[in-house]
């Protein structure tokens, strides 16, 4: 393992603990607080590394527009989509202010594997993110029209052949849950990647692919069916009744391997030089789950109120380190690098 | 899915009584696509609070009327100023603009609006009633079948080399290669990006596409009074309607090739990540290819205009099929659609056919509908738009700059595409002044990568076997007809040189 890669869990581990002691050494500044009461005084900025009009653009708008109601100021998104996320967090590590008025909004998983794949400019530490806003599995799915009818099935077809599967992209917890499958039942599958959730559900359907990986809410459609979730649990029963557990199913131990987890990140800088801001954003964002006006706005959308989950700083440290520990883990296979 | 031809007439009607949506939205399309990097997906975009202020069923024909008239509108500048209002009009201008200079925009613009609306009407309306089967495209084109359809687009780039191979191969190549900067879309490594991060998602199609064509032309025209020939002057200031109905009848007279390119369109549509602009080089190579006088398309060939024009009118339709049938947007402005309806709580997908019919179904009819209409409304405005025209280039030629600058930045929002636009400009220009041919690059730049994407994913799935490429029963087929196309042309040539060759002594012995 090179100096990096060491340097890399270490500096990420350090990034959650330390943001989470920061966040809570705020109780004590009573003195700061009073200048909370200001703040915000103009529109939140919010970078978004995805193109408008995607998952994370329908999220962060149910989302942002009740949050507006406990912060009485508005939010701007401004999208920055390129190389997997990659452009959006350097813009907004390079360009945004560390005031608190500006925040990232990002899928944490698929992003920081991008860290494993490839280092970016900025100090891993320099960022961290402090409120996730939901938790959508990775499963295994089929179109309805193919011959695999039940996980098991997959496994003893991949054990005679090589099974193609298509992902949004190699590096995305959604592949890592395909590897360690692979690994764990000794089944021969071949990542396609086929550059976004729309084409992999299209390969899956129209079948150049013979199975396919993605978060579980981009394929709830009548057409396809889902076979496996990397959860403990099964969200939605009556919308996924094939779906097993692979935990159990396969004994993998894995804990849920969350492939959307869409998240509020900030510059820690920004925490650090105004820690009563920043709990002004905390406080109020958390009401926002429990307002009736939320759930509201995430189920006229379609989206299953089911995966919509609140974590925390160290919730959102712990999940990171996790997918950036098993992205390590498979390295080889995300860049093709021995 | 079954049809009912009662539910489609009470549609048709319905629809029409809608008019008060319809038209409003034509304008904007004509107005957004005419710009380039304004586009039907980011206006949907953008209006998003208003269409979430209408009813699912007028916000569906609004987008759907928008998306028809941006394609429409995108070919608007491409004929007029040498500017492609999207990558789906980069066909256009190779004998539109031609036809301007001739002092003939009047008749370019009536053949291209008749061309879009037939085509885009004809395509529509096989969607409608042959749906169920046309869906099943997009189950036998993968990754094999379509690196074929691309090296039909590409080969274009060999016919725009006969007049000078090595130059057009040379021009060609560079295309291709920067096509290839970017990461790649295995491993996502960064491959010639020269450490700009804005080039890490390939490069930019919009500042690519008005660089090379609409900032080159600008420096070229400023050489001059007038972007248009002496003749071709003297032609637009006499011009009046009739110029207009001469347009429209020509277009007619070539009904047969408004058919069969708009069909190209509709088939490629289906394919969900092909799109119009591999629909319109697919269809002018084609149509190049079968033409009786191939020597004269680059040089204002009417049929030249018709098959790019009526083939990415044909992609409109052809890519809500996938999305309503399968559940994936065959497009990206088709996808936008699906975001939009989601927020009104449509699921579109199959089941829209079953829960929501008039949904279904409306959106053909919606599309249908706003092509009657917006010919009776486009095709008057013919006369007037072609005199942009005779502006003078000391005007001319900042305004196309400065517009072209703002539609580089829109897209993406940075100011780095607008400095992109420039640099690709000035190749443009010395590639126009070195007789490089800037449409070869442009094929190249905007066909590359797609290839590159599904050759990528077709070894990936063979697992590096080569051979994969001849692995499939229609792509085999398709192999022999790119064989066919490429040489066919070429043996016509070579009879039609010798039977010159031996009426000539003929002529000379009477």
């Amino acid at each position: 393992m090179s100096d990096y890669e060491n340097d890399f869990s270490r500096r990420l581990f350090l990034k959650g603990a330390g943001a989470t002691a920061g966040a809570g050494a705020l109780s004590m500044l009573p003195i700061q607080m009073a200048f909370a009461a200001a703040f915000p005084e103009r529109n939140i900025q919010v970078f978004v590394p995805t193109r408008a009009g995607g998952g994370a653009d329908r999220n962060l708008r149910a989302f942002t527009g009740v949050w507006k109601n406990y912060l009485k100021q508005n939010f701007e998104a401004g999208f920055y989509p390129g190389a997997a996320g990659r452009v959006g967090y350097e813009t907004y590590m390079g360009k945004a202010k560390a005031d608190c008025y500006n925040l990232i909004f990002g899928n944490m998983g698929p992003e920081v594997l991008n860290w494993v794949v490839k280092k970016p400019t900025f100090p891993l530490d320099s960022y961290f993110y402090f409120a996730q806003v939901d938790a959508d599995p990775a499963c295994v799915f089929v179109s309805s029209k193919s011959k695999f009818k039940h996980i098991d099935d997959i496994i003893a077809e991949g054990k005679k052949r090589t099974l193609t599967v298509g992902t949004s992209r190699l590096a995305h917890p959604a592949s890592l849950g395909a590897l360690v499958l692979a690994q764990k039942t000794g089944a021969k599958f071949n990542l396609i990647p086929l550059s976004g959730g729309r084409n992999t559900r299209g390969g899956v359907t129209t079948g150049e692919v013979d199975f396919g990986v993605l978060p579980a809410s981009s394929v709830l459609r009548k057409k396809i069916k889902v076979l496996a979730l990397f959860d403990d649990t099964n969200p939605l029963p009556k919308r996924m009744p094939d779906a097993v557990l692979t935990n159990d199913h396969f004994k993998l131990g894995l804990p849920p391997l969350i492939a959307g987890a869409r998240a509020f990140g900030i510059k820690k800088e920004a925490v650090e030089k105004h820690p009563d801001r920043f709990k002004v954003l905390t406080d109020t964002l958390q009401k926002v789950y429990t307002d009736p006006a939320y759930k509201k706005a995430v189920v006229k959308t379609k989206a299953p109120w089911e995966f919509i989950k609140y974590g925390n700083v160290e919730d959102c440290a712990k999940y990171v380190k996790y997918v950036t520990d098993l992205g390590q883990e498979y390295r080889t296979l995300l860049t093709g690098k021995k | 899915m079954e049809i009912d031809w009662g539910l489609f007439g009470e549609l048709f009607v319905r629809t029409f009584s809608f008019w008060w949506v319809i038209l409003p939205a034509i304008l904007l399309g004509l107005i957004v696509g005419a710009i380039p990097g304004f586009s039907a997906a980011n206006t949907i975009i953008i209006l998003l609070p208003m269409t979430l202020a209408m009813e699912p069923e007028i916000g569906l024909i609004f987008m759907v009327a928008l998306y028809a008239s941006s394609r429409m509108g995108a070919g608007i500048p491409a004929i007029l100023v040498n500017i492609p209002g999207t990558a789906g009009a980069a066909a256009t201008p190779l004998d539109g603009y031609p036809m301007t200079k001739q002092g003939r925009a009047q008749q370019a613009l009536a053949i291209s609006f008749v061309a879009s609306v037939f085509g885009g009407l004809l395509t529509t309306l096989i969607a409608l009633v042959a749906m169920p089967w046309l869906s099943q495209v997009a189950y036998h084109l993968h990754s094999v079948e379509m690196i074929v359809i691309m090296l039909f687009g590409i080969s274009l780039i060999a016919t725009i080399a006969a007049k000078d191979t090595l130059k057009g191969l040379i021009a060609g190549f560079f295309g291709l290669m920067i096509g290839y900067i970017g990461a790649d879309v295995v491993y996502e490594t960064p491959r010639g990006t020269f450490g700009f991060l804005e080039l890490y998602d390939k490069v930019p199609l919009i500042p690519a596409l008005v660089g090379l064509f609409a900032v080159s032309e600008a420096f070229a025209v400023i050489e001059g009074e007038s972007i248009l020939t002496k003749r071709g002057m003297a032609a637009m200031q006499k011009a009046g309607w009739k110029e207009t109905w001469e347009g429209v009848t020509l277009a007619i007279s070539r009904w047969w090739h408004i058919i069969w390119t708009s069909i190209i369109g509709l088939i490629i549509g289906i394919v969900p990540g092909a799109g119009a602009a591999i629909a319109s080089f697919v269809a002018y190579q084609q149509s190049k290819t079968f033409s009786k006088t191939p020597e004269l398309y680059g040089t204002g060939h009417l049929d030249g205009l018709v098959a790019p024009e009526s083939a990415n009118n044909g992609v409109t339709s052809g890519t809500l099929i996938p999305l309503l049938v399968i559940g994936v947007p065959g497009g990206a402005t088709a996808a936008i659609m699906a975001v939009v309806l989601q927020y009104h709580g449509v699921t579109v997908g199959p089941d829209l056919f079953e829960n929501q019919p008039e949904l279904a179904f409306g959106a053909f009819t919606a599309m249908a509908v706003t092509y009657a209409i917006m010919i009776l409304t486009v095709l008057p405005l013919a006369r007037y738009m072609s005199r942009i025209t005779v502006v003078s280039t000391v005007y001319m030629a900042p305004i196309i700059i400065s517009f072209t600058l703002v539609g580089s930045f829109v897209p993406r929002a940075y100011v780095f595409d607008m400095y992109l636009a420039l640099a690709f400009g000035v190749i443009g220009y010395v590639a126009r002044k070195t007789g490089y041919h800037v449409a070869a690059i442009l094929i190249g730049v905007i066909l590359g990568p797609l290839l590159e994407n599904y050759f990528l994913r077709a070894l990936r799935i063979s697992e590096g076997d080569i051979l994969v490429i001849f692995s499939s029963g229609l792509g085999n087929i398709l192999w022999v007809l790119l064989i066919v196309s490429l040489f066919v042309p070429m043996y016509l040539d070579k009879r039609r040189t010798r039977q010159r060759e031996q009426a000539v002594p003929t002529t000379t012995d009477c």
